[in-house]
């Protein structure tokens, strides 16, 4: 390996030889002063796009492959190891992922959104991760509080879900959650009061719906995140949920963010899901 | 959820005139718990027509009576209905003399190619049409290699590039099996081309309609024309007879080509070994430029892959791949579709880069220029739209798409917008809401154009919901 | 039998061998989830004394799940040949461990031991087993199996190449499978998990890895892991296949979750034998993973260690070329963080070769468990010195499909020459035909899957 500062060396040389030696010390001043605008993010790089393998049989083939798989290839090696860079970007990727089922959705953005917030019987983010069958319950108290400040047997009722993944909720709930009020606005459905559960899991839907009974309950649920995406939100639907209904009654769109489906198209075809559940009187696989 | 679109391809030829009717398989392609992503997963030509001779009224004008009688015929051999079909092509193809009373074939066919119907298409899409149709787009995608698709016909050459499934050049030559006409088969002159008459007198041939062609003059025309394809394609130095024979446009050749394959009426003298039969037995030079293809280095500097189809590469082409399908979250209000020749007006990355807030002033401003220069009317407002987009913004954009488009006047006529990213149903109900639903809205998305393309949209798909869209790209820049 | 025991003046009393089998385990999420976990270590030290006591006869006598309830139970017992049954019946499960470790009990022996107990026993041992003792004692354990090619042989570490995709891409999945190939993977077996279990696209998949097969002339094995009765659907209407997969569980009851039961899986072999693609015998290929059990209710009060060696008992059946546990896969509910999916991992594979299987670890984590990849390499390099025949590898680790993360294309070489391990002997050669392979490690080449595309 050459060094940085043999590299600088060596441009030194050459700029001095060419009569300019006046820059060599440019350079370094401007190293000391590289403002923020100019730092690469490194975890910005389209990796469908970067092809590290030097000498390819068949670089536009392999580039063009690529362009069909979100997986990490054409990645080159150190000996039979990984690249530095490729390493470092699946470790930020991981990063990005524990981040986002390790932390929770924070009280200001809930606060900002103006929606009510409820909890699961979890009382912690570990008891949540340990305790699938507490997060998808609430207490007696929650209950109450629900009763008293939602409307009452709504036509659709649409609660945010923080599930597995916070980021999930604080990137795409809101523009999703907009997009599909203004779809359901425009079928002249109006939605009741929508409110979060922390720490809840998919079921905790039909926990809640069992109290304020709407006719049709969509829950928008934080993923649990892949390295691709820590992102990514899904939807469940369900008509006449209660937790007696079993998994395959619920009406699932998956995969919604920025790469996947876009927030605010996901809101608008999940509108149009509700419309057909109201009309059908049903959801999940017997959904036409 | 799987279903499928009848396609019609009609391709009228200098020489032939050919139908096949196509299905297209379009499949959710996304998993069950996602938003549907509809595919085309397959294509398969259900029927083949008989190769007719082109049924002429004189050397330069298509019978169109005749040409209807023979493709009713078609459709009735078939037992397919017009209304069966839910998209498809007519192409009038070759000498460009023949395009004269195009429009009025076209309009005697108009109800049976049910409401989906191509126009004329100029060299380079026919070209590439006939590419598709010899597979050539596969190979190229299939091998990740650069393929260079010969179509040779009656009156022209028409060549498409891939590089991995993708066009990257074009060109058209007046090299073609019919440019040379007999009466019979001792070889009486019945028609010479024009460029065919300059390209004989530079060989010191001279000779006239009405005169004999010696067998010998016929090889050696044939080779001539076997030789400037070497050059077209780079295997030999261009030389003056290319530029000649070249009609519009040159091949760039600042790559290497990997692979070439065939098509057209001449293609299947070029891949038969057998060699019975008479040299004229057509009536023209066709066969002989077959065989001096054959034995060109042609086939010995470049690999050739069999094509998938030869004589029915553009009919085939126009059937099975000029329709494509638009995303499957889109907007379509009212009874507007189908549409067709809409001509696209599409924003630049410049203006797209301006935040939407300034997207009405440039649309008002694209739009009033537009109309000035055309008489047409309807346009469709393209754009690549951001993949990111928020709510807010949305409504941004649909006020700056509404502002952009009125036009001052009591307009009910559809909003047609066509976006490349995904949020055409967003847009869409967003258009909808701050048009208090008094206009309909035709928004699709998936589908990319260029400033200066036509597009035609289908109706939607009783399934899936998306529509059929065929572009057309009239001219092919790079 | 003795249910009791006393450690430092405490008295610890269990209800039942169940009870001692479940806190005799080492610490795991899912046992505290089940309810069944000992509440602290020196209760699970003292069910770990009593457990050591027991006669291998005691464990043959009080299956897990009654014989009359259940299938699987049914199996394993039928399956136990008396003769050397009685040989080890007087055995507590302390002098059997010990008889493992021996220096006089040689692989033969243990192999041959394998036909004689049952799977009870097999996860006794395991929970008196520290972590060098499982591997130690899986080490002397050599089990080859047998499909297209030979694995499980000596000094041998075969991987299965799996080019998931997010939507079975066909184009994308060869891709991923280029890559693979150009890092000496995929001798264990081509295969993938499909998004979508129905017969036309696991039909498109299984034709192109045939094709892919005979046109470079791999030595090897293919399969698309769709439920098993899709896959025979396929192989009916012509797909080509080598090996056959399902997921099965330690329960009768486990087994009907996953939608089969042992009459499925013997048509599915019978199927393979008649009209797969290989040489066999070895046909099958199994998955398995310790809570699957617990998360579908069938679980009968057991631990998720002694179901999980169940699995294996069943496994046994059908003469398996592979079975492996994807071990991190479940989530933190079951293996909370990498410590418990480290242990996991080592006593799964320890279990599945005294159980006579041919044996492969997922090594594998998800992102809301507390582990990372440095967990899974470690895990990686202490199978291969236990003698694992296989892993998984897909790119950099990272599955697009099943959101998870496991050993990548990288750690086959890393693996194999850091630990002196070989690719499976055909398929060694045939790396070096490609050029992929020079003088038994990777060639310059190596790496570029476009060496593939032309």
């Amino acid at each position: 390996m050459i060094s940085e500062d043999r590299i600088k060396g060596i441009i030194e040389n050459v700029l001095r030889e060419m009569g300019s030696g006046e820059i060599s010390t440019d350079l370094r001043t401007r190293e000391a002063t590289v403002s923020d605008d100019d730092i690469v993010d490194f975890g910005a790089t389209d990796l469908r796009k970067q092809l590290l393998v030097p000498n390819s049989a068949n670089e536009e083939a392999y580039l063009k492959l690529k362009e069909t798989t979100p997986a990490r290839l054409g990645i080159w090696r150190a000996g039979p190891r990984y690249m530095t860079q490729t390493q470092l970007r699946f470790r930020a990727d991981h990063a990005s992922a524990q981040d986002a089922v390790f932390n929770s959705v924070s009280e200001e953005f809930i606060k900002e959104w103006g929606i009510l917030e409820v909890s699961s019987k979890c009382k912690d983010k570990d008891e949540f991760l340990t305790r699938p069958d507490l997060g998808r319950q609430i207490n007696d108290e929650t209950a109450e509080i629900l009763r008293k400040n939602c409307v009452n047997k709504p036509k659709v009722q649409i609660v945010i879900v923080e599930g597995l993944s916070s980021t999930a909720i604080e990137v795409n709930a809101r523009d999703t959650f907009e997009s599909l009020t203004q779809g359901l606005k425009g079928h002249g459905i109006e939605g009741g009061t929508p409110f979060f559960i922390r720490n809840g899991r998919v079921p905790s839907m039909d926990s809640v719906s069992e109290v304020l009974q709407p006719e049709v309950t969509v829950a928008l649920v934080g993923e649990r995140p892949g390295l691709a995406t820590s992102e990514s939100l899904s939807c469940y639907i369900a008509y006449k949920a209660s937790t007696s209904i079993p998994e395959s009654a619920r009406t699932v769109v998956s995969n919604i963010h920025q790469m996947g489906t876009p927030s605010v198209e996901a809101g608008a075809h999940i509108a149009d899901i509700v419309v057909k559940i109201l009309e059908q009187k049903t959801s999940g696989i017997d959904l036409k | 959820m799987k279903e499928s679109v009848l396609s019609a391809g009609i391709d009228i030829g200098t020489s032939t005139t050919q139908l096949v009717f196509s299905r297209i398989t379009i499949e959710n392609t996304a998993s069950m718990v996602s938003v549907p992503r509809m595919s085309i997963v397959d294509k398969e030509v259900i029927y083949r027509s008989d190769i007719h001779f082109t049924p002429l009224k004189s050397r330069t004008e298509i019978d169109g009576d005749e040409i209807r009688k023979l493709i009713e015929g078609e459709y009735n051999k078939a037992g397919i209905r017009p209304s069966d079909l839910q998209t498809g092509a007519v192409i009038i193809t070759g000498d460009t003399a023949r395009k004269e009373n195009a429009s009025e074939v076209l309009k005697n066919l108009s109800d049976l190619a049910g409401d989906f119907v191509v126009a004329t298409a100029g060299p380079s899409l026919e070209g590439i049409i006939a590419g598709k149709g010899a597979g050539a787009d596969l190979y190229s995608r299939e091998k990740g290699a650069v393929v260079a698709n010969l179509d040779v016909g009656g009156g022209t050459t028409n060549i498409a590039v891939f590089r991995n499934g993708e066009v990257i050049d074009t060109a058209c030559l007046d090299i073609g099996g019919r440019l040379i006409r007999f009466t019979d088969s001792k070889r009486n002159v019945a028609y010479l081309s024009d460029k065919i008459k300059i390209l004989l007198s530079k060989m010191n041939i001279n000779i006239c309609e009405g005169d004999i062609l010696s067998h010998a003059d016929a090889k050696r025309v044939s080779a001539k024309m076997a030789c400037v394809l070497e050059e077209v394609i780079g295997v030999k130095t261009p030389s003056k007879d290319l530029d000649l024979l070249i009609t519009d446009c040159d091949l760039r050749r600042d790559y290497q080509i990997d692979y070439v394959t065939f098509s057209g009426g001449v293609a299947d003298c070029i891949e038969k070994a057998d060699r019975s039969l008479d040299d004229y037995t057509y009536g023209d030079i066709g066969i002989l430029l077959g065989h001096a293809i054959a034995d060109s280095d042609l086939s010995v500097k470049r690999d050739v892959l069999k094509s998938i189809e030869t004589i029915r590469a553009t009919v085939v082409g126009a059937g099975s791949h000029t329709t494509d399908i638009s995303g499957s979250t889109i907007t379509v209000t009212g009874s507007a579709l189908p549409i067709q020749n809409i001509p696209v007006l599409k924003l630049t990355s410049d203006d797209e880069d301006l935040p939407v807030e300034k997207w009405g002033e440039v649309i008002k401003r694209k739009v009033k220029w537009y109309r000035l220069e055309n008489e047409q009317q309807k346009l469709a407002l393209a754009f690549k739209g951001r993949r990111n987009i928020s709510f807010s913004q949305i409504q941004v954009l649909a006020d700056s798409i509404i502002y952009g488009l009125e036009n001052g006047s009591e307009d009910d006529s559809p909003l047609i917008i066509v976006v490349e990213n995904d949020l055409a149903k967003a847009l869409g109900q967003t258009l909808k809401v701050r048009l208090d639903f008094n206009r309909d809205v035709i928004c699709i998305d998936t589908v990319k154009v260029e400033n200066g393309d036509y597009i035609d949209i289908g109706r939607e798909l009783s399934e899936s919901k998306v529509v059929p869209v065929i572009v057309k790209t009239l001219l092919f820049n790079y | 039998m003795r249910l009791k025991t006393k450690l430092f003046g405490t008295l610890y009393e269990f209800k039942d061998l169940n009870d001692v089998m479940a806190k005799a385990n080492e610490e795991k999420s899912g046992d505290k989830l089940a309810g069944i976990a000992a509440a602290t270590v020196s209760e699970m030290t003292a069910a770990k004394e009593v457990l050591s006591n027991i006669t291998l006869a005691d464990l043959r006598n009080n299956p897990a799940v009654p014989y009359e309830d259940d299938e699987v139970t049914r199996i394993i017992q039928d399956g136990v040949n008396e003769k050397i049954y009685n040989e080890l019946k007087n055995f507590t499960v302390a002098e059997f461990r010990e008889w493992i470790l021996s220096h006089e009990t040689t692989g033969a022996d243990l192999r041959r031991a394998s036909r004689g107990i049952t799977s009870e026993m097999v996860a006794a041992v395991t929970k008196l087993m520290s972590n060098l003792d499982l591997i130690y004692g899986a080490s002397k354990i050599k089990i080859t199996a047998h499909c297209n090619t030979t694995i499980g042989e000596d000094g041998v570490l075969a991987f299965r190449l799996q080019p998931n995709h997010t939507t079975d891409d066909v184009d994308g999945i060869r891709l991923s499978l280029f890559e693979g190939l150009s890092y000496g993977a995929g001798d264990a077996v081509l295969g993938l998990n499909p998004v979508y279990d129905t017969v036309e696209p696991v039909s498109n998949v299984l034709r192109m890895f045939h094709e892919i097969k005979e046109k470079f002339e791999i030595p090897t094995q293919t399969c698309v892991l769709a439920h098993v009765t899709t896959q025979m659907d396929a192989i009916k209407q012509g797909a080509p296949a080598d090996l056959i997969f399902q997921s099965i569980a330690g329960s009768e009851k486990g087994n009907t979750a996953f939608g089969l039961n042992a009459s499925v899986l013997s048509e599915a072999r019978d199927l393979m034998l008649k009209e797969g693609t290989c040489e066999g015998p070895n046909v099958m290929y199994f998955e398995t993973g310790q809570g699957s059990e617990l998360s579908s209710e069938a679980h009968h009060g057991v631990d998720q260690l002694t179901m999980e060696a169940r699995c294996y008992g069943f496994a046994k059946k059908y003469k398996p070329y592979i079975v492996n546990t994807v071990v991190g896969f479940i989530g933190p509910e079951y293996l909370y963080d990498s410590k418990q999916v480290i242990r996991a991992g080592l006593e799964d594979h320890f279990m599945g070769k005294l159980t006579g299987i041919s044996m492969g670890v997922d090594a594998c984590y998800t992102n809301h468990m507390k582990a990372d990849q440095n967990d899974i390499e470690n895990l990686s390099v202490l199978l291969t010195a236990a003698g694992c025949n296989y892993f998984m590898s897909i790119p950099h680790g990272d599955d697009i499909m099943l959101n998870y993360q496991c050993t990548g294309y990288h750690e086959v070489p890393s693996l194999r020459e850091t630990l002196n391990r070989k690719p499976i002997r055909e398929f060694e050669i045939w790396l070096e035909k490609m050029g992929i392979y020079e003088n038994g490690k990777l060639s310059k080449r190596a790496g570029d899957a476009s060496i593939f595309i032309k």
